[in-house]
């Protein structure tokens, strides 16, 4: 393609080889494609990271209730599973997004860092919590169900906050589902949290991961 | 309307992705030149004679800074890049009614 294709309206070279060949509809097509591939070049895959955290919780919390479900405590081996598969989950998150909007810099990418780091923020002062409520006394059950309700708080929270900033209304419907099983968690109590993190909270991920597939694969179809 | 009426800057096809590309931005965005590169699959040779031909036309606005002791370019779309855009993408839809495409 020559360099020099800028020469003003009227003269031939402007326009496609074979005159009235022009296409406006390959044009407007060529706009549309370009513009689907910048988007998916520079957003992270929301897919991925749904069911990255779905396949972490739900193994995780999994392992945790099959081993505790006679009302024990949850096996070492289980407590090991979840803490790995969080922290897989969280790299994986960090690494793909952070690869994505590589590059940028502006209103956008100030958005998403501070977003980033409200993740950051809140699941320290969780830490902060915890240590708190140790240190007044509070027992292995109190510290399991305060620990799982308080995460689950945050991540519900952090989705309404991204459902406001980036206009995603199935993240802010996600978030509304994670305060609910943030809720069900805590008032069912151990053992029976577990499972409601597993499957409340893991599939809740797992099912907004399937629906976000399904609505960008009809809107793929849709677009060719 | 007719094609002839096109914006001549932006007709030419790779521009018309330039400017595809950075009109996918929100309005206070840039994007460093080497990931606009890799969104376009265009040469750095290429792609700078096209961008210097957007900017001295006033619709792209180019940023040389430092990061480190590296220098970045960023780029982003005026917002007189914005609307030869928004116009040009409306005469295309204006000249496929006409034609009855």
């Amino acid at each position: 393609m020559s360099a020099d294709h800028g020469t003003p309206s009227g003269t031939s070279s402007g326009a496609e080889p074979g005159g009235d060949a022009f296409d406006a509809a390959a044009r407007l097509r060529m706009i549309d494609d370009q513009q689907a591939r910048t988007r998916s070049g520079l957003e992270p895959d929301s897919r991925l990271l749904y069911l990255a955290w779905g396949a972490a919780w739900l193994v995780g919390y999994l392992a945790m209730w099959l081993t505790s479900r006679d009302g024990g405590q949850p096996a070492a081996w289980a407590g090991w599973t979840l803490a790995a598969a969080i922290v897989a989950a969280m790299v994986f998150t960090m690494v793909h997004s952070i690869r994505r909007t590589a590059g940028m810099r502006g209103t956008s990418a100030r958005a998403g860092a501070m977003y980033g780091w409200g993740w950051m923020l809140g699941f320290l002062t969780m830490w902060a919590i915890l240590n708190g409520l140790i240190r007044a006394g509070a027992g292995d059950e109190m510290i399991a169900v305060a620990a799982n309700g308080i995460a689950c708080l945050i991540v519900g929270l952090m989705y309404l906050g991204g459902g406001m900033v980036f206009q995603d209304n199935g993240l802010y419907a996600l978030g509304v589902w994670m305060l609910v099983t943030a809720a069900v968690a805590t008032l069912v109590g151990l053992p029976g949290t577990n499972l409601v993190m597993a499957l409340l909270g893991g599939g809740g991920f797992l099912a907004m991961g399937a629906v976000t597939a399904v609505v960008q694969a009809r809107r793929q179809v849709g677009h060719d | 309307m007719t094609e002839n009426d096109l914006d001549g800057i932006i007709h030419a096809p790779a521009r018309l992705r330039i400017v595809a590309t950075l009109a996918t931005l929100g309005p206070g965005d840039e994007i460093a030149f080497p990931k606009l590169r890799k969104l376009l699959d265009m040469t750095a040779g290429n792609l700078s004679t096209h961008l210097r031909k957007l900017e001295d036309a006033e619709y792209v606005e180019v940023t040389k800074t430092h990061e480190g002791r590296t220098p970045a370019t960023y780029l982003k779309l005026t917002e007189h890049g914005r609307a030869a855009f928004r116009e040009y993408r409306t005469a295309l839809a204006g000249l496929l009614k006409g034609t009855g495409a």
